[in-house]
């Protein structure tokens, strides 16, 4: 009738972290009795704190729920040196809601939501002040896309997924242009989503799902889409790796999964080339140092070799001043200054002199894509790569 | 106790899903429970704000329902399973054949769930009981996804389970 996720538990002593993940609906706890057994055989290898990982738990009846809490509760009571702490993710709402019941019996057990950290570059993508941005650039973006996609797997009548959707507005777009039977979008930001069914609904678009949850560990089902999107993503991942296997995870043998990505250094204009060239060789190492690649591009076929997929193909674009209108560019350059020169490197502790410098390169970029007889370019590289069968 | 018997509230939960499954076919296969819940999940919520969690959510309220059904129930006629839908609330309307005798312990382990002292209850059970009640269960909906558990009018050798649950407006 329907697949359901294998029930899976592991200690990994090293990190003193028992994991539970999967469907655990057991008819008794005889079926179960493995999992309760390395759970007591963890407790007792572990010194100071044992870490339940529920991160990946899909489902769990009463019957697991009071099993395994049981085996906790009775080590509170006769290993007086440990104390357990619970992570829970806040997609999955009731294992919070549950074990927290556990920390009133017994204080030794906390419960950690796992969810705004769910990767070190996410304050800065997620102000809401961002969202006009996002939505020039899907705008800047989709001209290149719209003609490309075909090429990567994209037709009407299928099932996809856009993963880290954002805003909602390129599943929109996708809808609009390509009929896919039934779109997914997912993100890990409340506000984008509540902003994307806004837009949703003001368009009268009805059949976008649009689901809150972690690009890493997804309710979604193995094996479910033709097409998986993920664009802009895995280069503010600081596991693009984890991410692109979950991607593999979801896609259906003979689907594909479509990225794209950025290699910042190569964004570019005339005039004032030297200084625009200067800038964002610094955005490329300014992202490093909070665990982002912008430059990961051209690595994309790399990645989704080593992820298993096989046919793959990569290709890049230019988005331009000439695109459309210049203003539009001009625009997405002033708000990567903000958050750039404005936040990150202040954050990072640059010098008043650096950010400065840093400033003048995306000010001559703006100038350059105004300029009459200016260029300014920002490199784009699309990929994807088939499930095999 | 708390009955159903508010007639124009009832006429605004409209049907959204039925099924109907002779009772030793349902009691035949413990995955039952899991493969219903899960189905009659995902299909419901479709249109809900974020259907993945929806579903989610939805399917562990009734998979412990059913699971309820399933260890209380008697191989003979029918469970009947039906979801309606008022604004943000889900209703569930659960019947199935248990013996007689165990009317009197699922009328009081419903009215528990409406007690000042169901939390009380529910810390104990979990703290002391190495396997769940079917009292247990209850108070797990009521406590953990604020649902709103009934029971309707007594008929022969059955019982129907009445749970409202406000899952949407707790999601999104």
């Amino acid at each position: 009738m329907l697949s359901t996720t294998p029930f899976h538990a592991e200690f990994d002593s090293n990190s003193q972290e028992f994991f539970l993940a999967g469907v655990i609906r057991p008819h008794s706890v005889d079926e179960i009795a493995a999992s309760i057994f390395m759970l007591r055989e963890a407790i007792d290898d572990v010194r100071g704190v044992l870490y339940i990982n529920l991160k990946r738990l899909v489902q769990m009846n009463n019957t697991a729920f009071q099993a395994f809490a049981r085996v906790v509760l009775d080590s509170c009571r006769t290993r007086t040196d440990l104390r357990f702490v619970v992570v829970t993710s806040s997609v999955v709402g009731w294992t919070e809601r549950m074990f927290k019941h556990l920390s009133s019996i017994d204080p030794r057990v906390t419960v950690e939501v796992y969810d705004s950290g769910f990767y070190p570059g996410q304050s800065f993508v997620e102000d809401t002040g961002f969202i006009p941005i996002l939505r020039t650039q899907t705008k800047m973006t989709w001209r290149h896309e719209r003609t490309i996609l075909s090429r990567h797997g994209m037709r009407p009548g299928i099932v996809m997924a856009d993963i880290c959707c954002g805003i909602g507005d390129f599943a929109m777009l996708v809808k609009k242009e390509f009929q896919p039977t039934r779109i997914v979008a997912l993100d890990h930001s409340m506000v984008s989503l509540a902003y994307a069914r806004e837009m949703a609904t003001s368009f009268d678009i009805a059949d976008i799902e649009y689901t809150y949850g972690d690009a890493c560990e997804m309710l979604l089902e193995d094996n479910q889409f033709d097409l998986v999107t993920c664009r802009h993503s895995l280069q503010i991942f600081n596991r693009p790796d984890v991410l692109l296997k979950e991607l593999f995870r979801i896609c259906k043998p003979g689907g594909r999964v479509y990225i794209t990505n950025e290699k910042n250094s190569h964004c570019l204009g005339e005039p004032h080339s030297q200084s625009i060239q200067w800038t964002y060789n610094e955005v490329a190492k300014l992202f490093s140092h909070f665990e982002m690649d912008v430059e990961l591009g051209p690595k994309s076929r790399r990645y989704l070799a080593d992820a298993g997929f096989d046919d793959i193909l990569i290709e890049s674009f230019m988005v331009t001043n000439l695109d459309g209108d210049p203003q539009d560019f001009a625009d997405v350059i002033a708000a990567w200054e903000n958050v750039y020169a404005g936040e990150m490197a202040v954050k990072r502790g640059d010098s008043s002199e650096f950010i400065e410098r840093f400033r003048q390169g995306f000010r001559d970029h703006i100038f350059a894509a105004l300029h009459p007889k200016g260029y300014a370019g920002w490199p784009i590289w699309a990929a994807s790569g088939r499930k095999p069968s | 106790m708390h009955t159903v018997s508010d007639k124009s509230a009832e006429v605004a939960f409209k049907p959204l899903l039925r099924f109907e499954m002779d009772m030793a076919t349902f009691l035949s296969d413990w995955q039952h429970c899991d493969q219903l819940s899960t189905f009659m999940a995902r299909m419901i919520s479709h249109n809900r704000a974020d259907p993945i969690r929806h579903s989610n959510f939805f399917s562990f309220a009734l998979n412990e329902l059913l699971e309820v059904s399933f260890r209380g129930g008697s191989p003979q006629g029918l469970i009947d399973c039906t979801v309606y839908r008022r604004d943000a609330t889900e209703r569930v309307r659960l019947s199935f054949t248990c013996p007689a005798e165990q009317q009197e312990f699922y009328r009081e382990a419903v009215s528990r769930t409406h007690q000042k002292d169901a939390i009380a209850r529910y810390l104990n059970a979990i703290s002391m009981d190495q396997t769940p009640n079917r009292e247990v269960i209850l108070l797990d909906l009521a406590i953990n996804f604020d649902a709103r558990v009934h029971l309707e009018k007594r008929t022969p050798a059955s019982i129907t389970l009445v749970v409202d649950l406000p899952l949407e407006g707790s999601i999104c």
